[in-house]
């Protein structure tokens, strides 16, 4: 195998040609207080082809780059190693660097001896130190290997799809129409407006809600360059960054353009059912207008509930009340293609049913309502016409309780804090103080949280008025049969004492979570999400509205639970992102793209088999193979499928992957856990676990490749016939790949060598294969806590067989020997 | 004893939580007697230690009923925890006197209660004397799990 | 159908009667029963707060015994099933408590294997199989207005008594005592807090007033749907209702009392059985009145 490498290396630069600068980051005390960095500096000097090594505080740091870009200048380095954090963070920044001083940008490698070392072994300098030493000399010996790449530029298309017609999704659109840019919105629902619709006021401004958005939604409405399709889903996307093919099943509305909206309709039609704009608090016919602001101003027909259903027509008194004739039961389900250069997710949020919490008698008993039940209630355009009455005799209610955090912070529903809902209640404390100033209201609360602007005055008013808060969550709720009321029973916590209340309405402060069809989208785009299910930001700080597919930025709760200003700035910051790239009109795609020597080739094309984008084309008759470029997504699953080692991908080379192999198992190698890592999951989910502070052992070396399909089998092999301890093959998991599925060759491929250990007598179990998403920082540390324990029960006669029983195979044609 | 409670109970488990005073809200014993409900137990185990509720009587004041550990958001053992601290407390002589008798009457009979006459009860309903309890069985058993560390028997 | 019968202790030395009643009601469903020389299995209320090894290798010597018959446990008390079935769910999961109750009971000559279930005469009752049968059994049905209060250790903590049953928010809400009354007959009517705890342990290990007072609670939430009786199906909340009516009535005049029955009792007349029968002699709030009001006397 060491023949191999100097084979392969004989490829890149001559030996006396290279110049390697080491760069170790203190990051402050970051890195500085676990890792010893002028050893680990001193360290790299000594490695080969390192012509000098400095450790200096910060290396992001304008000073930092300097000196990096003098010494590519001044000392003629052609590679640079920077230890710092992870490359998902500065890498873009020390590839500018280099690239400013004429190197180019893929002759730069960085050791993650941050996330994936001093943050994950915070108090074992010695170990930390040995670890980064190791990981310096990995990356050394990668960067040695490294060559120069070009990227490729993609045209942009000028036009957007936005996907969800809440707030956030107006925003978006209206923003990127504004701006020239052609726009697609599309809503599930009969009208654009969302949750914003149905609020009656906003905190803490006390702004009608309906007033302020009702004037958007319209702008929408007659905006020349935005499209809108209401009653629409997404059902497919292809492409990519700047050229995506995006199918939308736009559902038949049987209510043509020339709609009126007079409602002449409604009374002719015999079917009810509850109405979803109000909660189910009043009921509408199967003709109907979502609500009276809505965009567009036309009727439809609900099919699940018309009696015309399936095309034949049994009833049309709609029809007949019609004087413009405009209904038509013939319409049908169509499929729209349209092509966009970027996708704004605007998808917003369901509330918490807290029918499952039996003890609150949500369901059982009428006058306990949920937050968004009396939005609809006190709006003068709901059910009561903004009357304040409860639901069991249409009274209006001398006291009324809100209970907090019902389906928030939770491990029994949603086990975060749903962000909106101490500031509604309060709101709506307020709101039922100003009309109704003789009715008591109490707040039953853990913790009010008015963090934003305004809303702690907001909450001083709401106390000065009368508003009582009570610290304690009632455990239970009494119905009083004889007249609805309701006996809150709990503890004041404050005051150590039990209480037991008699409200006449109890509204429930329910938590917000990620709409039911979330995942759907997810797929379709391959995003990430995080534990709670909301869709996951590239970098939380620093790129919070893109996500890790190029050309989709996120809007809105979808994103997490946020409040009507957060969502529309967050809308805008998405509007643009995208922008920056229509503007421009066309974007570089790294240079991470397979290829194929068409010599070594022999045309059996099973590359193409694996390829999840078709981006391998060729055939037996033309004799090879080779890779469409511009199609190619850099995923590198088809290498490992070449038995003939034609294929190798640029910049995650075999070479370059093999070199870090050798470094990583120098030392004490059957103490050693080689892993790879995909990037967009399980290396990012090893960062999370150093951004969290997630401690584990210290004998892991992670490799970085883009997807976990990428793993070869010899790789594997290469680390056991060298002693290693352990081996881990981490990806996304399997419905979440950032390749279209590609993972699937990782498990398939892992299996395979699972097979071949056991007919060999070997223990399998040191070979682990575990999907671990981005957010799942615990889990990677939880499964290299379980493979160090395994290491602990390995003996040296086993780690000895394995070498020889592996080492003992025959070369594969066209492998060199 | 320190290490024996947190053997038995999670103490990680604690700091879930939030002082939400569900299980206090429901708690049947707090609605009609002075009792250390299971929030305050949390609270003083976190900010003053467990040395503080091992010694006082108002923990044994409780239904058993677990209704506080089905309301916890959290998920907090509650059970588990109680069980740890009064066994706890049991060692150290904190014991209800009518908890104690009844121990004694089990450990001494093999089981909770006695009658007299039952044999004569039983035939009034129809049934055969009850089965005798393999009471040596029962004592050795509870020799070798040491119970006369915390009660004599 | 075959189950070793732990009776406990309350049931055959304070309250026989749901001891014969549940006989007969096995005997003619073709439910039989194994007698065995069982100890108490030891209380969730009292030997498990003291001393939580000791409680669990008692608990341990009594599945054994069950075991070795190669029968599965049948449970008559909610206290009872509450001990066995979280006794046998520990030791099922955790080898290193296994080995250590098994350490304590080899001398004994018993070796704890996990291989049999505990289960409840209500879960045993609610069987399909056995609920066909009782249609065919059944004599008369009793149309009043039942209450169910089914004791707090029957079904909590539902992670160990019902895992496989949980609702959406872990929790578990019992209802088959209500459905099988409907079955005979009777009217199953909801009440508030039915689910309140009856109060016995804190009687029984704190203060007896304080226990009474769930009772007065409980029962005043009864009274206001008008149920006429209480259906339970454990002998403490037995004694708890029907004791407890007994002492309220002396501190509060003026308040009628509500007849409790144990589960097979019911059963037992609905299948014709005489109340002397099913033993409801001996009970101190008296049901005469209510049962001659449907025509059984």
């Amino acid at each position: 195998m060491k023949q191999a490498l100097d084979d392969m290396d004989k490829k890149a630069n001559s030996p006396a040609d290279l110049r390697v600068g080491v760069y170790v980051c203190h990051c402050g005390k970051n890195i500085g207080s676990t890792v010893d960095c002028e050893a680990v500096a001193q360290f790299a000097s000594t490695l080969p082809h390192v012509t000098l090594a400095k450790d200096s505080l910060y290396t992001c740091s304008e000073p930092g780059q300097e000196q990096i870009k003098t010494d590519i200048r001044e000392q003629k380095l052609n590679r640079v190693v920077v230890a710092s954090c992870t490359p998902r963070l500065h890498e873009p920044t020390f590839r500018a660097a280099c690239e400013s001083a004429g190197l180019n940008p893929y002759l730069l490698e960085m050791a993650n001896i941050r996330e994936h070392c001093s943050w994950v072994h915070l108090h074992e300098r010695e170990a930390a130190t040995s670890k980064a030493k190791d990981l310096v000399a990995m990356a050394v010996a990668r960067a040695v290997r490294l060559e120069p790449q070009f990227e490729l530029s993609v045209p942009v298309k000028r036009s957007s799809l936005v996907i969800g017609g809440g707030v956030a999704g107006i925003q978006a659109a209206l923003d990127m129409a504004d701006a020239g840019y052609q726009v697609y919105l599309v809503e599930k629902s009969g009208s654009i407006g969302g949750r914003m619709a149905q609020i009656d006021k906003t905190f803490p401004t006390m702004d009608c809600s309906i007033c302020i958005l009702a004037p958007k939604m319209s702008e929408v409405g007659r905006h020349p360059n935005i499209q809108m399709l209401t009653l629409s889903e997404i059902k497919e996307v292809t492409g990519h960054i700047g050229n995506f093919k995006v199918k939308i099943l736009k559902k038949a509305r049987y209510v043509t353009d020339g709609c009126t909206a007079c409602g002449d309709c409604i009374q002719a039609c015999p079917q009810l059912a509850p109405d979803e704009f109000n909660a189910g608090l009043s009921i509408r016919r199967a003709i109907y207008i979502p609500f009276a602001q809505a965009v567009p101003s036309r009727y439809l027909v609900d099919m699940g509930l018309c009696l015309n259903n399936q095309g034949i027509v049994a009833c049309d008194r709609c029809f007949q009340a019609c004087t413009r004739k405009c209904i038509d039961f013939a319409d049908q389900d169509k499929i729209v293609e349209i092509e966009v250069g970027t996708i704004v997710v605007a998808t917003g949020v369901d509330v918490y049913d807290p029918t499952a919490l039996t003890e609150l008698g949500y369901g059982r008993f009428p006058n306990v309502i949920t937050t968004l039940e009396f939005e609809r209630l006190i709006n003068a355009g709901g059910p009561s016409s903004g009357e304040l009455i409860r639901p069991s005799d249409r009274k209006r209610p001398k006291n009324i309780a809100f209970l907090q955090c019902i389906g928030s912070r939770s491990k029994r529903s949603n086990p975060y804090c749903s962000n909106v809902c101490c500031m509604n209640t309060i709101k709506d404390a307020l709101l039922i103080k100003e009309h109704w100033p003789e009715t008591e209201v109490f707040v039953f609360y853990i913790d009010i949280r008015a963090f934003g602007k305004g809303f702690e005055d907001l909450f001083q008013r709401a106390r000065r008025e009368g508003v009582t808060f009570i610290r304690g969550i009632p455990g239970e709720i009494i119905e009083d049969i004889s007249n609805g009321n309701l006996t809150l029973l709990g503890e004041n916590t404050l005051l150590g004492t039990q209480y037991r209340y008699t409200m006449e309405m109890v509204i429930l402060s329910v938590g917000i979570k990620p709409r039911s069809d979330a995942p759907i989208v997810q797929r379709l785009l391959n995003l990430s999400t995080d534990t709670d299910g909301f869709y996951m930001e590239a970098h939380p700080k620093l790129r919070p509205v893109d996500t890790t597919t190029g050309g989709v930025f996120l809007a809105g709760a979808a994103e997490g639970p946020k409040d009507i200003k957060d969502s529309v700035t967050q809308a805008s910051a998405a509007a643009s992102r995208a922008n920056i790239l229509m503007s421009k009109g066309e974007v570089k795609i790294p240079a991470v793209t397979a290829r194929i020597n068409t010599d070594k080739c022999v045309a059996c094309g099973l590359c193409a088999k694996v390829c999840p984008y078709h981006a391998i084309e060729g055939s037996k008759e033309l004799g090879y193979y080779r890779v469409v470029e511009a199609m190619c997504q850099g995923c590198g699953a088809c290498v490992p499928e070449c038995k003939f080692g034609a294929l190798d991908q640029a910049h995650f080379s075999d070479a370059q992957i093999v070199s870090q192999i050798h470094e990583a198992l120098a030392n004490e190698p059957e103490r050693k856990i080689i892993a790879f890592a995909c990037n967009w999951c399980s290396y990012a989910g090893a960062d999370f676990a150093g951004v969290s502070r997630i401690q584990y052992p210290d004998n892991v070396r992670i490799i970085r490749t883009m997807c976990s399909a990428r793993v070869a089998p010899e790789w594997i092999e290469l680390a056991f016939s060298m002693g290693a301890g352990a081996v881990l093959v981490s990806g996304c998991h399997p419905s979440d790949c950032h390749y279209n599925n590609a993972n699937q060759n990782t498990a398939r491929r892992v299996e395979k060598f699972w097979k071949r250990l056991d007919k060999l007598g070997l223990n399998k179990d040191r070979l682990r294969l575990a999907w671990v998403s981005a957010a799942e920082g615990a889990q990677f540390a939880k499964v290299i806590k379980e493979m160090e324990q395994g290491l602990r029960e390995l003996t040296p006669d086993q780690v000895l067989e394995t070498k020889q029983k592996l080492a003992k195979r025959v070369p594969r044609k066209g492998e060199p020997v | 004893m320190t290490v024996k409670l947190w053997n038995f109970f999670p103490r990680e488990a604690l700091y879930e939580c939030y002082q939400c005073a569900r299980c206090t809200g429901s708690c049947p014993a707090l609605e009609v007697a002075e009792a250390l409900g299971p929030r305050e137990t949390i609270l003083k185990c976190l900010n003053l230690g467990h040395d503080e509720v091992v010694e006082d009587e108002r923990l044994w004041v409780c239904c058993t009923c677990n209704v506080c550990e089905d309301r916890c958001p959290q998920k907090i053992p509650i059970s588990d925890l109680l069980v740890a601290l009064r066994n706890s407390a049991a060692r150290r002589g904190n014991i209800p006197d009518k908890l104690q008798i009844a121990i004694e009457l089990l450990a001494k009979t093999g089981r909770s209660m006695i009658v007299h006459q039952l044999d004569e009860m039983r035939a009034h309903h129809g049934l055969a004397p009850l089965m005798p309890v393999p009471i040596d069985e029962v004592r050795e058993v509870l020799k070798k799990t040491k119970l006369d560390d915390v009660i004599e028997f | 159908m075959k189950y070793a019968l732990f009776l406990g202790c309350a049931i055959p030395i304070k309250y026989p009667g749901f001891e014969a009643a549940t006989r007969r009601v096995c005997e003619r469903l073709g439910i039989e029963l194994v007698d065995m020389p069982f100890a108490c299995c030891p209380p969730p209320t009292s030997l498990k707060m003291v001393h939580h090894d000791s409680w669990l290798a008692l608990a341990a010597l009594n599945l054994c015994r069950a075991e070795e018959a190669g029968l599965d446990l049948l449970t008559l008390c909610s206290g009872c099933v509450n001990t066995l079935k979280e006794a046998n769910h520990t030791l099922k999961k955790s080898d290193s408590k296994r080995r250590k109750i098994n350490r304590i009971l080899e001398d004994q000559n018993h070796h704890y294997k996990g291989t049999i279930e505990v289960t409840h005469i209500l879960d045993v009752l609610y069987q399909d199989s056995v609920v066909e049968k009782l249609i065919k059994e059944m004599s008369l049905e009793l149309p009043m207005k039942i209450g169910c209060h089914y004791g707090c250790h029957y079904f909590r903590p539902p992670k160990i008594m019902y895992p496989d049953e949980l609702s959406d928010s872990e929790s578990y809400v019992p209802v088959k005592m209500d459905h099988l009354l409907s079955i005979i007959g009777m009217e199953p009517t909801e009440y508030s807090r039915k689910f309140l705890c009856c109060g016995s342990p804190l009687g029984a290990n704190a203060d007896q007033d304080a226990g009474y007072a769930i009772v007065k609670e409980k029962l005043g939430h009864i009274r206001e749907r008008h149920i006429d009786a209480l259906s339970v199906i454990c002998p403490s909340c037995f004694e708890q209702f029907d004791m407890g009516q007994i002492a309220l009535s002396r501190k509060f005049k003026d308040q009628s009392k509500i007849p409790i029955f144990y589960l097979t009792q019911l059963v037992g007349l609905s299948m014709g059985m005489t109340p002397k029968e099913v033993g409801l002699d001996v009970h101190r709030v008296k049901s005469k009145k209510l049962l001659e009001s449907i025509g059984i006397s």
